[in-house]
């Protein structure tokens, strides 16, 4: 195998006559197992939609993902979410019916979510530990105080977190976040940081969409730079403050060191 | 018609239907999937018992099958039926939406009722199967009427049983996460369209067994019973009875029925006044269900999320 976990290969994804991702070629681009990589560019560049393609909520117009080396082409989205791939969404989703923990303990995939043990009553061994997790995965996020809420009580930055905390419990080997920081407070941004790292040296690979770059540029490995869909540079974050086309279509001036 | 007999007219058929009403509670309420089809269910179930326990044909007989046998037999044949015109109906459909899935789940049950209408060698076509089998109650020292109503309580329970069994386990978490938001559920590794078709095709079957009841205390199947009224009734019951849960569903037909039972209980004069007794009814029914869906339409879950 090689240390490659996702492998992006000519990617392309036509909206009507909007070529969203892809341009000329097809975007291409690897992640290294264990890396932190930033995703950047302008409104609009197509990143959000790249994380549907890889996630599979949305199907590419040509071109494929390969996860661990196994072609995503064709498999549902479910799926590639219990291949070890997480993520969040850019508007924060919630299961509005459901509390603070079971929105998060409905991200443990349950025994209990087979008939047969449905009606065995096998799944109540388990469900103890996931309680527990989910407990720990709120504390992890700042939301322990909010366990017995319902979701329409949580502040949009809050609900933000849920989305992380949902995705923490299910483990993944793999974790897509777009935009996290964005309504969250600086304090909650800090802790958010701090379990991104957690998450990084435990081995786990993240890919972190963000406009916010004081943040990103401080914890990402690599930075890959998207315009109208097309790779504009990838290198670390220092190289891409200095890189002139970068400066000149996303950053502005202030980041230059 | 006497106070006693009222009751238990109550009973009995407020626990028929209410079998109708949880199981559609389970579907909708929980599920999201609008079946506006129920009534389909309900007759493959009636037609399964009548056909299992009936005499082979003979002599001037139109149907084509008989099998004779004992009440039991046919009251399982109901729920199967039940399950697999579900699976039939449900494989095409469950990816549809709303009121997609509405109209296709109600044409089915169309089709149905016209194949039953113009196949005689089903169900005799529009005359129906008449004289069919009961089970004798006799034997635990019970009048038929309350065998029946037991009978009914006994499935009711099952019914809620099985599907607070569902509700309350990881499933229900499940189900109602994917009612919620299919795509954030899908993130999180539920099959939706697995998770859909199970409990589409699960809730049918105490439909199924609500036929054969049905049935045996009718004795008689026809086409003329099982009509889209039926499907609507049950859907006048659970948004009457509000409130997403098993003991709403329960409460919500129970009231309807009690209001049918009364009116039709009053004694009257003259034909004509029944008939406008008769006609009062169904404008009040066609009213209440204005009313109601006028303060709880279909999208109050999505209401829901606006609250922020
Ligand atoms: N479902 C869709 N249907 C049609 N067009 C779409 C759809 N999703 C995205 N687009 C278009 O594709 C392009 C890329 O959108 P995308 O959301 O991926 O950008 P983004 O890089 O995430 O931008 P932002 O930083 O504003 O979130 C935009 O022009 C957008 O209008
Ligand atoms: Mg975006």
């Amino acid at each position: 195998m090689t240390d490659d976990i996702l492998v992006v290969n000519k990617l392309t994804k036509q909206f009507g006559g909007l070529k969203a991702v892809g341009g000329q070629g097809g975007l291409s681009f690897n992640v290294k197992r264990g890396a932190l990589v930033g995703l950047i560019g302008p409104n609009g560049a197509g990143k959000s939609t790249t994380f549907n393609l890889i996630s599979g909520v949305l199907e590419p117009s040509s071109g494929s993902v390969a996860l661990n080396g196994k072609d995503l082409s064709n498999i549902k989205s479910s799926e590639i979410a219990s291949h070890g791939l997480g993520r969040t969404f850019q508007t924060p989703r919630a299961f509005t019916s459901l509390s603070v923990l079971e929105n998060v303990m409905v991200g443990a995939g349950s025994t209990g979510e087979r008939l047969t043990s449905v009606f065995s009553g096998s799944w109540r061994t388990d469900e103890a530990d996931i309680k527990s997790k989910a407990i720990e995965v709120l504390q992890q996020v700042g939301l322990d105080d909010r366990i017995g809420d319902i979701v329409a009580n949580l502040s949009g930055g809050e609900l933000r977190m849920l989305e992380v905390a949902r995705q923490l419990i299910r483990d993944p080997e793999i974790l897509l976040l777009d935009e996290p920081t964005a309504g969250v407070d600086p304090s909650l941004q800090g802790k958010l940081s701090s379990i991104l790292v957690d998450l990084h040296n435990e081995g786990r690979t993240l890919i972190v969409v963000e406009h916010n770059l004081h943040f990103l540029l401080s914890i990402a490995d690599v930075v890959i730079v998207l315009q109208n869909g097309e790779l504009l540079a990838e290198g670390t974050p220092n190289e891409i403050k200095n890189d002139q086309r970068v400066i000149s279509a996303y950053l502005g001036d202030e980041y230059a060191a | 018609m006497n106070i006693e007999q009222l009751l238990l007219a109550v009973l009995t058929y407020g626990c028929l239907y209410s079998v109708m009403t949880v199981s559609l509670n389970l579907q909708y309420a929980r599920g999201g999937m609008i079946n506006f089809g129920t009534v389909a269910y309900f007759a493959a179930g009636a037609y399964a018992y009548a056909i299992f326990t009936q005499e082979p044909p003979s002599g001037l007989d139109q149907y084509a099958f008989g099998f004779n046998s004992p009440w039991w037999v046919g009251f399982i044949a109901a729920g199967v039926a039940a399950f697999l015109f579900a699976i039939v109906t449900g494989w095409p459909t469950l990816r549809l939406r709303g009121e997609y899935l509405a109209l296709t789940t109600f044409a089915f049950a169309e089709v149905l009722h016209s194949i039953f209408l113009n196949e005689r060698r089903i169900g005799n076509g529009s005359v129906g199967l008449s004289n069919v089998n009961r089970p004798d109650f006799s034997w635990i020292g019970m009048s038929d009427n309350y065998g029946f109503a037991g009978a009914a309580i006994l499935l009711l329970m099952f019914t809620a049983f099985l599907c607070h069994r569902i509700l309350a386990s990881p499933y229900g978490r499940a189900i109602d996460a994917v009612r919620d938001d299919e795509t954030a559920a899908e993130a999180v590794g539920k099959d939706i369209k697995r998770l859909r078709f199970e409990i589409f095709v699960i809730s049918a079957v105490p439909v199924g067994f609500a036929g054969a009841l049905y049935a045996m205390i009718t004795t008689l199947v026809s086409p003329g019973l099982f009509t889209a009224e039926v499907t609507f009734f049950v859907w006048i019951a659970l948004i009457l009875g509000g409130e997403h849960t098993i003991k709403g569903a329960i409460f919500g037909t129970l009231a309807l029925i009690l209001f049918e039972e009364v009116v039709r209980s009053f004694n009257f004069e003259t034909v004509r006044s029944a008939e406008i007794a008769a006609s009062v009814e169904h404008i009040m029914t066609g009213i209440i269900f204005i009313m109601i869906l006028r303060w709880q339409p279909f999208d109050r879950f999505t209401k829901k999320e606006a609250v922020q």
